[in-house]
């Protein structure tokens, strides 16, 4: 049978056999250079990390972009294994997407490649590997190769004294039974920006400011929730998209992939911890410390009660207009197979793993209406490349509104319903962002018509 | 290094202490072949083990009762102490015609595991039962033993190995040397709930002059795990001994259930 491990080597092998890379891979002189190499990272001050990483830093280099003006970023693979960046959340042709099954190629190890595109829209996205993984939870997304990506507006309109950038990460996992019977990633440590809590510097702000956070989870697996004691976070924005209706939270969650913005007003002197709201995942290090001007004193922690989210707060809450022309229904059945107390779930879309999943063909310019029905016991974050979606449907909130991102949590027994225009043609990837469910099957293929 | 230190300190300190041990009276009080996890900090497990031998020793050997339609009962206790180690706590009984239900004894049983962080390809861990027994039920009267456990899921499979060694600490075998009492599980899991498989005990006497086939003690049971909820353990089987010295018709149960004391909230 063929696996996605396979269509990976014979990607590679086109890869190495195309004599130069595909003509959206730019020959000129690169804006940014990357290069990827293994690199020894420092979380703790008694445990370093062997890892795979981007400049050698974790996470990787700050990328900014203008929206709408050609930019091209060399890659350098200074690795054994063939390497991809995919440039997630953007309007992207397939070939300079990053995702071999697209049909970008692979950068073979010790290669170079060149991607030239332009960046759009505006808004806070990320870059990330797009490998395989399977049970090495060394490589892939297990690894530190992954970045910020802003692309600032033309015009900014937001309001905010100091920003900072964080990216939320689990570290050293292994592969352990779990209650649901099959076989999961468990990890030791966890960490903002590469550090665990008290390690790295902290986030320094003044009374009186106000902090706009990026936050991403680039967890391979986990999903996170993030507190910051004394304060309120006001989501501005998903997956870099501004929301309809910001709104001050206690609390934020974020799945693999996910990124939130979100302002914090400063009116509350102290030193304090932003961190995992899970007790055992702060124990892990995922937390940093927040302090303000002229402050001192043990970072001060407030445990929340309980666990809250939900997209839907952010959602318009003007009535709807109705969309003119039919919405096309595309309902994706999530499924497990049962592979052993001693191996991870087999997963399928209707009654498919990748690489035989259907390949769905859209019409340029048609609305679709993706029904993602989630009857297993797992939740999934799930990622549409090169589009976007307006959340529709949520278990909560059966007429969500103006909610745009590009991933999105289906919760384990549930359905959620998103909707797309087709405007970017090209082989389109759909999959899970959990990358142990990704590598086992959970992924499918749009084209265009 | 330190954890690793008291392993293997442990595991020298049990060996060297075991010096002398012969073929003892067959016991099925606990027939399990233990897999390497250990319970939980701040949780407990609870089984029962039923055991009814339904074609065993018909006659009253040594003053030992016969096995023969002897119904086992053994409450097992197993205390969590952290990640890495247990403690279980054994009673014994028997159920007969004509001496009712009797208490037969009872063990305590220690247990360390490799921890998790030493990314092992294996589960590891390592066991030292002692305890006592009524003379009526097994001549020897205190007992030792020594259980290394190795075991691997991969796929469907589980593989599961016990080399327990024995000796006895009081009874007529105690000058006979170390026993060698292996245990070996193979089980295919036919789904997310139902595995069956196939188990293997015997006892092939001192380590260092194994005893004739003839007076081996070995049994094969096949088996079934249903795995109804990570709450419940529940296996069920039927085993037979071809050997003369072993019961030859045995059948088995294990019911389980993990009790935590941590009220677990969501923020845990």
């Amino acid at each position: 049978m063929l696996t996605r491990r396979s269509l990976l080597k014979l990607g590679s092998m086109a890869a190495a056999s195309a004599a130069l890379p595909k003509p959206a891979h730019s020959v000129g002189p690169a804006d940014y250079t990357l290069y990827i190499a293994p690199f020894t990272l420092d979380i703790a001050p008694k445990h370093a990390i062997k890892t795979v990483a981007y400049n050698q830093q974790v996470p990787g280099p700050l990328l900014r972009f203008k929206e709408g003006q050609p930019v091209t970023v060399d890659v350098a693979n200074r690795t054994e294994n063939e390497e991809i960046v995919h440039w997630h959340g953007l309007f992207l042709p397939p070939d300079v997407d990053g995702a071999m099954e697209e049909g970008t190629p692979m950068i073979p190890a010790g290669g170079k490649a060149g991607y030239t595109f332009t960046p759009s829209p505006a808004g806070f996205r990320w870059y990330h590997t797009h490998t395989f993984a399977g049970t090495d939870l060394k490589k892939a997304q297990y690894t530190g190769q992954h970045g910020f990506l802003m692309i600032d507006p033309r015009e900014n309109p937001a309001r905010y004294d100091q920003e900072f950038f964080l990216a939320l990460h689990d570290w050293d996992g292994e592969m352990t039974g779990s209650a649901d019977g099959s076989m999961n990633p468990a990890y030791k440590f966890a960490t903002i920006n590469g550090r665990v809590l008290g390690f790295g510097e902290p986030l320094r702000v003044k009374q009186g400011q106000h902090v706009l956070l990026h936050i991403l989870n680039s967890s391979p697996t986990e999903q996170h929730w993030l507190a910051l004691a004394g304060h309120q976070f006001k989501v501005i924005a998903l997956d870099g998209n501004p929301v309809p209706n910001p709104k001050a939270v206690s609390m934020l969650r974020l799945a693999p992939a996910e990124r939130v913005c979100a302002i914090v007003e400063m009116n509350h002197p102290g030193v304090w911890i932003l961190g995992e709201v899970r007790k055992h995942i702060q124990a892990a290090g995922m937390g940093i410390v927040v302090e303000y001007a002229a402050s001192t004193g043990k970072p001060a922690w407030q445990q929340p009660d309980g666990l809250s989210w939900d997209y839907g707060q952010f959602g318009s809450t003007t009535p709807s207009a109705s969309l003119s022309g039919n919405i096309i229904d595309i309902p994706l059945v999530f499924e497990s197979r049962f592979a052993g107390h001693g191996a991870p779930d087999h997963w399928m879309i209707n009654g498919k793993s990748y690489p035989n999943t259907e390949t769905i063909p859209l019409t340029r310019g048609q609305r679709y209406r993706l029904i993602f029905k989630n009857p297993t016991s797992d939740d999934h974050p799930v990622h549409l490349h090169r589009h976007s979606f307006e959340i529709r449907k949520l278990p909560k909130n059966p007429d969500s509104r103006g909610i745009i991102k590009d991933v999105v949590l289906v919760e384990s027994k549930t359905e959620v319903e998103v909707e797309f225009t087709a405007d970017n043609p090209g082989l389109t990837l759909f999959h899970c962002h959990q990358q142990n469910h990704m590598d086992e099957g959970f992924m499918m293929l749009f084209r265009y018509a | 290094m330190r954890l690793f230190s008291k392993f293997a300190f442990f595991l020298l300190l049990s060996l060297a202490a075991l010096s002398t041990r012969s073929l003892r009276a067959q016991g099925n009080y606990e027939i399990q072949v233990y897999g390497a996890d250990t319970e939980a900090s701040k949780s407990t497990m609870v089984e029962l083990h039923s055991n009814f031998t339904s074609d065993g020793q018909k006659q009253v050997i040594d003053r030992v009762y016969p096995t023969n339609h002897q119904q086992h009962e053994t409450l097992e206790i197993t205390q969590g102490i952290n990640s890495w180690s247990e403690v279980g706590f054994y009673v014994f009984t028997s159920l007969q015609d004509g001496h009712g239900w009797q208490w037969v004894g009872d063990h305590i049983r220690p247990r360390v595991r490799v921890p998790d962080s030493w990314h092992w390809p294996v589960g590891v861990s390592l066991s030292s039962e002692i305890g006592y027994q009524r003379a009526v039920y097994s001549p020897d009267t205190w007992t030792w033993e020594i259980r290394p456990i190795v075991d691997k899921a991969v796929g469907r499979w589980y593989f599961a190995v016990n080399p327990a060694l024995e000796r006895t600490l009081h009874g007529p075998d105690v000058k006979q040397g170390i026993g060698f009492a292996p245990g070996v599980k193979v089980g295919y899991d036919f789904n997310k709930v139902v595995s069956g498989g196939v188990e293997y005990y015997a006892d092939y006497g001192s380590i260092t002059a194994i005893a004739p086939l003839h007076d081996q003690q070995q049994q094969i049971f096949l088996v079934t795990d249903l795995n109804v909820s990570p709450k419940w353990e529940i296996n069920m089987g039927v085993g037979i001994g071809p050997t003369a010295a072993t019961d030859h018709w045995i059948i088995k149960g294990i019911l389980g259930r993990h009790f935590s004391w941590v009220k677990q909230s969501v923020t845990d």
